[in-house]
């Protein structure tokens, strides 16, 4: 891996259209710009890990299952139950 | 009253009030903005998000202190601005937000994304799944660990 050090307000270019911009150092944490064409998604790894977790759970089995489901967790993890606010539907 | 006419429970009559609003819908899912929360008593304590653009799409969720009570909501100020919260401090969950963990069902068990909850502004209903890219939450927290192990 190529490793650069850069000074905050210091960018680094990568091929012809891509500009990244160190815009902001606060502790531990680095504000950091980005310049790219606007088809070329940008972001963090994070998301993509995220995407794919919520595709999943758009997969997830229904009612029935996860009333089996939420039996077992009621006995493993009882005491530690709470509330979700009043319900905002009926059916 | 609205009747919305969903796959898994059938016709659903909600109020107006009551619809949580996504401004940038959930990652894999941009374009689905608006959703009602759900709950059944006999799968208590989860919170089911169905989808009113999708009527195909519901998502299953539940309290994130269910699964942690210690959980230690950290929402970026991006996120915070998105749902109208203040940016100089965190939300308390139960007092300024409702804090939801998507679960999935996998072949080794149900597991709750706690990398990224869904959080919802208890004051306008506007909600955002907030990534907290810098804690040690896992996105495949398992739901039903081993009956001896006590979750750190």
């Amino acid at each position: 891996m190529l490793m650069m050090s850069r000074r905050q307000g210091e960018t680094i270019r990568i091929g012809d259209d891509i500009e990244i911009v160190i815009a902001g150092i606060h502790g531990s944490r680095v504000k950091v710009g980005i310049r790219a064409p606007r088809e070329m998604t940008v972001v963090m790894r994070e998301i993509k890990l995220v995407k794919e977790e919520n595709l999943a759970a758009a997969q997830a089995p229904q009612v029935a299952v996860w009333s089996s489901l939420m039996e077992h967790f009621q006995r493993t993890a009882a005491g530690a139950r709470a509330h979700a606010g009043r319900p905002a539907a009926r059916r | 009253m609205p009747v919305l006419e969903t796959i898994n429970f059938g016709p659903i009559a909600f109020e107006q009030e009551s619809i949580l609003e996504f401004p940038r819908g959930l990652p894999g899912f941009e374009e689905c903005r608006r959703f009602v929360a759900v709950q059944i008593p006999q799968t208590a304590p989860l919170v089911f998000l169905q989808s009113l653009e999708q009527a195909s799409l519901c998502f299953t969720t539940m309290p994130v202190q269910s699964v942690d009570p210690d959980y230690n909501l950290q929402v970026m100020p991006e996120d915070l601005a998105l749902v109208d919260l203040p940016a100089e401090r965190q939300p308390r969950i139960g007092h300024d937000v409702l804090c939801l963990a998507v679960l999935a069902v996998r072949e080794s068990g149900p597991t709750a994304n706690l990398l990224a909850p869904l959080v919802v502004n208890l004051a306008n209903r506007k909600a955002v799944q907030a990534v907290a890219p810098e804690s040690d939450y896992s996105h495949q927290h398992a739901l039903l660990p081993q009956e001896a192990t006590v979750c750190s």
